[in-house]
């Protein structure tokens, strides 16, 4: 049995065929197929992996604002290097969707394991999330339809999946309740959603008994899950949702975020810097360099101009990724790399913490992005 | 050269928040085709109305229209949506999106005649 690292479920029943790839979603699919690779490059021409390792390393040796980004798509061990890279450059590492990590990490809110989720989950909220178009197979595994050992009659009976999301999404089309809130008023209905949970009437423009009526089936859990995504309301909306929800049922949390190794990098920057990566996304600068400041920047398994407003970043670029990329055609430096759990073994932690080895699935004759971090880690010291 | 009535006469628009959503599809054809196939193209460059609103701007589905944001302008399909959200437009994640500004970001949405960029090209414009 092989390991996804398609997302962060990290399913590990995955059965891969000389033509096949059974048991995995279409993303997994795609991903342990994907053959859209690339070639080292150094300002657009190709050139051998010595010398764009050399050009890459020049770039961090000259910059004095660098900031690495990304490394949600990276081993366990390739992040560690990352770290010890960015500490040596003097860089600052920027990691995105990973503050409700850090509330999780900190025991600031209650969270649970996915094994939990299916065993003893009555209410799931998918909060500003579509996990049928991230995360595939969450609700078949884990948070939906299967029976677990205090729910035998799995979602027809025992379980009442919500979503609260700014869309009506694919996974709205099959919970029993969806909330659709206007992208400009999270805020309000956050707010009613409180007032409805301390037993007060809302005051809102959303339809009160719909919000009376979530309030109620909240309330009533025995094991409620909340599954928060990249579109929840604002971090400190949700930490205070779930402080409200814990006076009087039994909440936990946890995160949908991008990328199948998110939580790890989170770990370890908690863990040696007892600091979080930077989550702010690039336009506006919560705490350290942004990125329209940065006259260097890494990323590591990230396309930086596909993922986020990428005006006016101006620095170098060096991008170390499997895949061709859009940010890997305004790059100045492109190294490419093995993929972590394909042809890159390693660990990885799931998105609830469970570590998880990464097998083989095959052998390749590309350098892991791990190995690359160190060789520019002693090239530059 | 032959000029049209219409040409004089600046196309309708309406306001809408543009809001990002995930689509497995686009996801698939990005790992499977690359992000600078036609396939991811196609999946990526869409903008979802609804249909009072597409009604307002008149086009329809499948027509092309330019999205105006504070940022940037971009070129991108229309979609109509099967439910009713008027004022919001739902755009895939990717660059023809995230051009626009940081979601939920405003934006003005009128008839184009103009053809959708490559991705390549979204932040060279």
């Amino acid at each position: 049995m092989m390991v996804c690292t398609g997302c962060a479920l990290l399913c590990d029943d995955i059965e891969v065929g000389e033509n096949d790839c059974r048991h995995a979603c279409r993303i997994g699919d795609a991903h342990i197929t994907s053959t859209t690779q690339i070639e080292a490059m150094v300002d657009q021409s190709p050139v051998d992996m010595d010398a764009a390792i050399k050009s890459a390393a020049e770039i961090l040796v000259s910059a004095e604002k660098p900031v690495f980004v990304g490394f949600g798509n990276s081993v366990t061990e390739a992040q560690a290097t990352g770290i010890e890279l960015a500490e040596k450059v003097g860089a600052e590492i920027k990691t995105f969707h990973t503050s409700i990590f850090d509330d999780i990490l900190d025991g600031r809110v209650k969270t649970c394991t996915l094994p939990e989720v299916r065993d003893y989950a009555d209410v799931i909220v998918f909060l500003g999330c579509d996990p049928m178009n991230t995360h595939p197979r969450l609700l078949s595994r884990y948070a939906y339809y299967p029976r677990g050992e205090k729910r035998q009659h799995g979602w027809e009976e025992d379980r009442t999946a919500i979503t609260i999301d700014l869309r009506f999404s694919h996974t709205a089309s099959i919970c029993k309740e969806a909330y659709t809130i206007d992208p400009n008023r999270q805020i309000e209905f956050m707010d009613a959603l409180m007032d409805a949970l301390s037993n007060k009437v809302p005051k809102t423009t959303y339809d009160k008994k719909r919000i009376l009526k979530l309030a109620g089936t909240l309330k009533k859990s025995e094991f409620g899950v909340i599954f928060a995504g990249t579109s929840a309301p604002p971090r400190d909306a949700t930490v205070r949702l779930m402080d409200r929800l814990n006076e009087s049922s039994d909440f936990r949390l946890l995160s949908l975020a991008p990328g199948y190794n998110l939580r790890s990098i989170a770990e370890q920057l908690r863990q040696l810097h007892n600091r979080p990566g930077d989550d702010s996304d690039g336009s506006s600068d919560g705490s350290g360099t942004n990125l329209h400041e940065a006259d260097c920047i890494l990323c590591l398994g990230f396309d930086l101009m596909n993922s986020l407003p990428a005006h006016g970043i101006n620095g170098k670029m060096i991008v170390i990724d499997p895949n061709e990329t859009l940010t890997s055609r305004y790059a100045d430096v492109v190294i490419p790399c093995a993929a972590g759990g394909i042809d890159c073994a390693g660990s990885a932690v799931r998105m609830d913490g469970e570590p998880v080895e990464l097998p083989l699935i095959r052998e390749s004759e590309r350098l892991s992005d791990g190995a690359i971090l160190k060789r520019l880690l002693e090239v530059v010291l | 050269m032959k000029m049209e009535f219409g040409e004089f006469l600046a196309a309708p628009e309406c306001m809408v928040a543009i809001v990002t959503y995930p689509d497995i599809f686009q996801t698939d054809a990005g790992l499977r085709h690359g992000k600078f196939s036609k396939e991811y193209q196609e999946l990526s460059a869409v903008i979802v109305l609804d249909s009072g609103d597409m009604a307002k701007i008149e086009v329809k589905d499948g027509d092309l229209v330019e999205v105006l944001g504070e940022e940037a302008a971009i070129v991108v399909r229309t979609k109509e949506s099967e439910k009713e959200h008027p004022g919001i437009g739902y755009m895939p994640e990717g660059a023809w999106t995230y051009i626009l500004g940081a979601s939920p970001a405003s934006a003005k949405v009128s008839r184009s005649q103009q053809e959708i960029p490559a991705i390549e090209d979204v932040y060279r414009r």
